[in-house]
């Protein structure tokens, strides 16, 4: 971290010309990571990064600059060369930096960097024991684990000053089973804002490793999804991603701002149907996306975007909120202090709703169930998404029928937020990395089982 | 950093070899929307990565403190590090080649001499002229990114080498509506030359890309006829690059073991991997092991003929290092299927029905490099008889790369680098299978 002296010092050269807001993101992180493939490990690093980035803005226009140096001739070159991307004179202007506050809302009960690399690494043996006691057809796995301690300290010159340290670690397990013919490959990949305390207290490594395993085998025998237009239904957990990539990408202020978002000026309608309410949370306990401010210094908090339906709150950050003259959420994040901070999602999900699993399943006819939701991506100026399904089984009869793989659900937010015809009360989050403008974040996904009355299913068969 | 201090250190402590990694780097970023400068970004950085071979393991360590205080903490890592890997591959530190071959244009210090106000006015200029080529066109984002990388790798074996690129990439992102239907295009140049930046070129083509995709519609499912247009098809080929790296066919996770000397593809298909390749940020001399780069055909008209390799997968085959040992693993550098005679208006010409496809959505998400199996969101136009019907869009697209090369009937000449590094021209794919409305 930068005496208090300095980081004032720093603040008040910023606004030498004619800006009017200066901001510095303090990062000093440490990490730890392992791998392992074949059963043996093969990777293991720790690595320490610190750097220092210095956001300077006049009204909603901002540039940004960053540095590894923490010295001080550095660090006021940094300040005046962007200062010059504001000409003009202004009346100098002192900075008054509050008390520093520090957020504890996330219980750590054993610092990773406190647990011998020993210890992680029976972590990889363990699942990787497991996911291959699975089954004989699973013939490889692998298995990666990572912690890290970030901390930050970020000071505006508005004076806020807040220092927060996010502690998170996860691991993941992809095993493949193969025959003569196919290879297929089954993920699960469960994080926390946890110490390491997340491998006795929160999750199983067993179960975690079996359920990659579990979706490898499956989809092994799995013929090819039909291609063509149907019902689906989307499980919870990391079915969440749906909406994740069709809507809330763009709900946040980086797309609504400058008009590129098909939601932008929406508030107060109806952009959904009247069974969806979604929450971006970012002060859940202990929950990957969380944690005590965002990125620009501001405490974390709850938002209703979407309720019964209507678009209920934008996700906005400091700067875009005077763009778009509306209220900031407080939802500014960054990877680290190579990226300057923007609006950004935290822990998103589908609120629980009336109806069981097994009603959905027996309420649909003909269709997808999507068990497994993989990765995809969205266009926020058209809102077209798309995304594969690592999981899939056709729903015949109301009932779940055949596993098939290489499915791809493809369709545009708007519509597929208005199609949802059955809500699930079984909520479950999942853990994802959200890349976009401001780097690649921590966020979880979430939702009870969803049943979308209609969406196009790219896959290699015709329909039948 | 006493670079020596850290190798007597490290020796004491019976770490037999080390290799230090430094890389300094400082960028600029501009980005123009709506009349205003939207983003503007400089950056001055500087990592160290560091390994040590300890007790027949490697170890490794990375650190953005780089001072002679971190000496102890890069020691202790590498330790920790080795002291935990069970993998029994043999490992190495690399003395160097005799001849390493000489790149000039890697670095051009005139790029770096206009100033920062003319690249921003290039920017201005460059979304003024991308708006007004068209009122349909709604919004332009235009943007110019420059980046200069230093390396410098330095190893107790007594390896000294460094280089100095820079490179920069102007373009715009377009977005274009016709009150009913909203589309996006983007074009940009990547180059060293600022001369190079053809601002009318960038504006045109970004434009029309946007523009001509209004009104986009599904089509019928059903398998069609395809010319998957040199972009898209560099970023599928990008997607499956990993089954020619040899460490994924030692794994077991490339669909390309065990095939060299046989036809996986079309003898149409050539895919070569240069490091000498004009203008290009990838090229170099050398790799991060310090092996001297060169120049292959991994598929020669249709033949695989070998993998890329680094040291320990090289060791493994009994082969020599292909010097594409890059960050601890292995990396193409500048790699791309070799255009061939024919022009993409031909092609679209001789096509009696079927889809020209320009843009592939979710190839991080939708590809496994593992089977080769695909199904992307694809968009693109309809051809009829020749012409261009109509702009296509809300399909997937699904099969096999493999199968897919072996489906290729026509190379265009239009080869185009996507992402920097990964390159195709437009090819001609038989037959596909396409997930429409109906």
């Amino acid at each position: 971290m930068l005496e208090r002296k300095l980081i004032t010092k720093v603040l008040e050269e910023a606004l030498t010309t004619n800006a009017d807001f200066s901001e510095l993101f303090i990062e000093e992180k440490s990490q730890a990571s392992a791998s392992m493939l074949s059963s043996k490990v093969e990777r293991v690093n720790n690595s320490k990064t610190f750097g220092i980035g210095l956001r300077v803005a006049k009204g909603f226009h901002s540039v940004y600059g960053y540095t590894n140096s923490r010295e001080e001739k550095d660090l006021m070159k940094l300040a005046n060369d962007l200062a010059q991307s504001f000409p003009g004179t202004q009346e100098k202007r002192t900075v008054e930096l509050g008390e520093m506050k520090k957020g504890s809302n996330h219980q750590i009960k054993i610092l990773p960097s406190s647990v011998d690399m020993k210890e992680k690494i029976a972590l990889l043996r363990r699942a990787n024991k497991a996911a291959r006691e699975y089954s004989q057809v699973i013939n490889q796995v692998m298995v990666s684990y990572q912690d890290y301690e970030q901390k930050v300290w970020i000071a505006n010159s508005e004076g806020n000053y807040v220092h927060d340290v996010r502690v998170r670690t996860r691991m993941a397990i992809a095993s493949i089973a193969s025959n003569e013919t196919s290879k297929q490959q089954g993920f699960n990949g469960p994080g926390g804002f946890h110490g390491f305390e997340f491998y006795s207290e929160v999750i199983n490594v067993e179960e975690a490793a079996k359920e990659a395993s579990r979706i490898a085998e499956v989809m092994l025998t799995a013929d090819h999804a039909p291609s063509g237009k149907m019902p689906v239904v989307i499980d919870n957990g990391f079915g969440g991603v749906i909406f994740h990539e069709a809507c809330g990408h763009s709900l946040e202020a980086t797309s609504v701002a400058p008009g590129m978002s098909v939601f932008s000026g929406k508030k107060g309608e109806k952009i959904a149907s009247p069974l969806v309410t979604a929450i971006d949370d970012g002060t859940i306990q202990n929950a990957w996306g969380s944690a005590n401010f965002d990125d620009e210094g501001h405490p974390q908090k709850r938002r209703v975007l979407i309720k019964d339906g209507v678009l209920n709150t934008f996700m906005v950050d400091k700067l875009n909120a005077i763009r778009m003259g509306d209220e900031m959420t407080n939802s500014g994040r960054r990877e680290s202090y190579r990226y300057a901070p923007t609006s950004r999602m935290t822990n998103t999900y589908i609120d629980n709703g009336e109806s069981t699993f097994d009603e959905i399943i027996a309420a649909t006819e003909y269709g997808l169930y999507a068990k497994k939701m993989g990765g995809g991506s969205v266009n926020p100026a058209t809102g077209d998404f798309n995304f594969a399904v690592g999981e899939a089984y056709m729903i015949r009869d109301g009932k779940i029928a055949e596993p098939v793989k290489g499915a791809t659900l493809i369709g545009t937010g708007a519509d597929a937020l208005m199609k949802v015809d059955m809500v699930g009360n079984n909520l479950l989050r999942a853990q994802g990395m959200c890349g976009s403008t401001s780097g690649s974040i921590p966020t979880d996904v979430g939702q009870p089982t969803i049943r979308v009355s209609e969406i196009t299913v790219g896959g290699r068969k015709a329909a039948n | 950093m006493n670079f020596k201090q850290l190798f007597e250190r490290a020796k004491e402590k019976n770490i037999e070899d080390v290799q230090v990694h430094y890389v300094a780097d400082t960028k600029l970023d501009i980005e123009v929307l709506k009349g205003e400068l939207e983003s503007y970004t400089i950056a001055d950085t500087k990592s160290l990565s560091v390994k040590g071979i300890y007790d027949g393991k490697m170890g490794t360590v990375s650190t953005e403190i780089i001072n002679d205080e971190v000496i102890d903490f890069i020691v202790d890592s590498i330790i920790a590090s080795a002291n935990n890997i069970d993998s029994e591959d043999e490992v190495f530190i690399y003395g160097g080649d005799s001849i390493y071959q000489e790149v000039n244009d890697l670095y051009n210090k005139e790029l770096e001499e206009v100033d920062a106000k003319t690249k921003i006015d290039f920017a201005f200029k460059l979304e003024e002229t991308t708006l007004k080529l068209d009122e349909r066109i709604k919004m332009v984002q235009a943007f110019y990114s420059e980046v200069k990388h230093k390396v410098h790798i330095l190893n107790s074996k007594g390896l000294d080498l460094s280089k100095e690129v820079n490179s920069a990439t102007a373009g715009v992102y377009v977005i274009a509506t016709d009150g009913k239907d909203q589309r996006t295009g983007i074009e940009y140049i990547q180059s060293n030359v600022f001369e190079d930046f053809n601002l009318e070129e960038i504006a045109k083509e970004g434009a029309k890309r946007a523009v001509d995709a209004l009104g986009a519609k599904s089509v019928k499912s059903g398998d069609y006829e395809v010319i998957l247009e040199n972009k898209a098809s560099a970023s599928l080929l990008a997607a499956h690059v990993s089954m020619f790296s040899a460490e994924s066919v030692q794994k077991d996770v490339s669909l390309l073991k065990g095939k060299v000397g046989e036809q996986v593809s079309k003898d149409l298909i050539s895919i070569v991997d240069d490091p000498f390749l004009k203008k290009s940020p990838r090229s170099g001399s050398f790799d991060d092991e310090g092996v001297a780069t060169k120049h292959k055909e991994l598929i020669k008209n249709g033949t695989l003929t070998g993998y890329l390799h680094n040291l320990k997968t090289a060791k493994k085959d009994e082969v020599g290092s292909t010097g594409n040992g890059f960050r601890n693993g292995i990396s193409p550098t500048n790699f791309y299927i070799e255009p061939g005679n024919t022009s993409y208006q031909e092609a679209v010409k001789e096509m009696n029905k079927g889809l020209i496809i320009t843009d592939l959505q979710g190839t991080h998400s939708g590809t496994s490099a593992v089977s080769g199996d695909f199904s992307l969101q694809a968009s693109g136009y309809l051809v009829e008889n020749g012409q261009i019907v109509r702009p296509v869009s809300l399909i997937t697209v699904a099969g096999n790369y493999l199968e897919l090369l072996q489906d290729v009937t026509e190379v265009c000449d239009d080869l185009k680098m996507n992402f920097g590094y990964i390159g195709s021209p437009s090819l001609k794919i038989q037959s596909l299978a396409i997930a429409g409305n109906e």
